[in-house]
């Protein structure tokens, strides 16, 4: 009963609210700015707050000074860590080759997928660095400052999925109970992302390329109203 | 010294009572922008090494830029306003205390920090609640 819940109608609500939640939040988000002519925060391509480098250092060595001058630089483990993890969010349910049987049973196309066995190492590779996150939540003192309980469920939102679908890929446990949780995350996560803190999804990219402030990526012209 | 005269709470014309009403309004204007820098907000704290009095004291969390916007407008924004002199006084000490408004922080999902700590400083202003420089009696 659940199992057919789950595979059959919450799939589709998962799916509708995941887009028009985002479609609603991007959209308000655009009306609550606006766009100006001025480049407020215009800057040269040498200048602003990464420019410690002389031309003598040469093109490579400017990139590795602004690399070493970034956030790269001072947290170069965390941030490695946030770029795996953040990719292999995406790349490893898209190219799931159960996935994509199901997507082609469905649909009759699909995209490509990766050997079973290359998913299931990046799936362990994904959970280590879902782990690291939780302990730098639990043990750093300066993430503990900030954290609240929404940081814990967002994370268990993101990894919840990963280690049923890894349960039920090796058949640990009830197949059936496992595949049909795994199924029930898969949409929470997808619903929640509009909704909670896991909106950095796409407000990252609207603060960062299209509001204009100092840090802006691309050339950000728009102003809050 | 500096800490000193900084807890010593200038006298203004405006004395105990508080205008939430106000702070609303101002809350208010700037209302999606503390929303969305709120939601964005991923609680990651790697903004802490840019701020220059987070590592100049012993990598303190309360100095990090993020601690110090959740804990002045955000803290505004989540009680409506609704907030009296001594909570005002708690905010002035991290926003003008535990804050020099140098605009170095840099937050990775792009949120304006030094914008919204500028705002909870405009907000304390107009309830009279500021740091007092001058000596006492030196007006």
């Amino acid at each position: 009963m659940l199992y057919n819940l789950a595979q059959g109608p919450l799939v589709w609500v998962a799916f509708i609210l995941f887009v028009a939640g985002s479609v609603y939040q991007v959209t308000r988000l655009l009306a609550l700015t606006r766009k100006t002519e001025a480049h407020r925060w215009g800057r040269t391509p040498d200048a602003g707050p990464l420019s410690g480098t002389r031309p003598a250092d040469g093109l490579s060595g400017r990139w590795t000074a602004r690399l070493r001058l970034s956030i790269a630089g001072t947290q170069p483990l965390t941030i490695g860590v946030t770029v795996i993890f953040h990719t292999l969010l995406f790349l490893v349910p898209l190219f799931l080759l159960a996935h994509n049987i199901l997507v082609d049973e469905a649909w009759g196309f699909s995209l490509f997928a990766v050997r079973e066995k290359l998913s299931d190492y990046l799936t362990w590779l994904f959970l280590a660095c879902a782990l690291f996150f939780l302990l730098r939540r639990m043990l750093l003192a300066r993430v503990r400052a900030l954290s609240s309980f929404q940081d814990y469920y967002i994370l268990f939102l993101a990894a919840a999925p990963f280690a049923s679908g890894f349960l039920a890929y090796h058949q640990i446990f009830d197949y059936r109970m496992v595949i049909t949780l795994h199924m029930l995350l898969g949409e929470l996560m997808l619903v929640s992302i509009p909704f909670t803190r896991i909106a950095h999804m796409f407000l990252f990219f609207v603060l960062r390329f299209l509001v204009a402030h100092e840090y802006s990526l691309g050339s950000g012209r728009r102003v809050w109203r | 010294m500096l800490d000193r005269a900084l807890t010593e709470v200038a006298a203004s014309g405006k004395t105990t009572a508080v205008d939430t009403a106000e702070i609303k309004h101002m809350l208010d204007r700037h209302k999606a922008k503390i929303k969305i820098s709120l939601r964005a907000c991923v609680h990651c704290s790697l903004c802490a090494e840019s701020c220059f009095l987070y590592t100049s004291h012993h990598r303190d969390p309360r100095y990090m830029p993020a601690y110090k916007f959740i804990h002045s407008t955000g803290l505004l924004y989540k009680k409506k306003g609704k907030v009296d002199r001594a909570c005002l006084e708690k905010i002035r000490d991290i926003v003008w205390q535990d804050c020099v408004l140098c605009t170095r922080c840099y937050c990775i999902c792009g949120i304006d920090i030094p914008g919204l700590i500028s705002l909870a400083r405009s907000i304390c202003r107009s309830q009279g609640v500021y740091p007092d420089f001058t000596v006492s009696g030196e007006r």
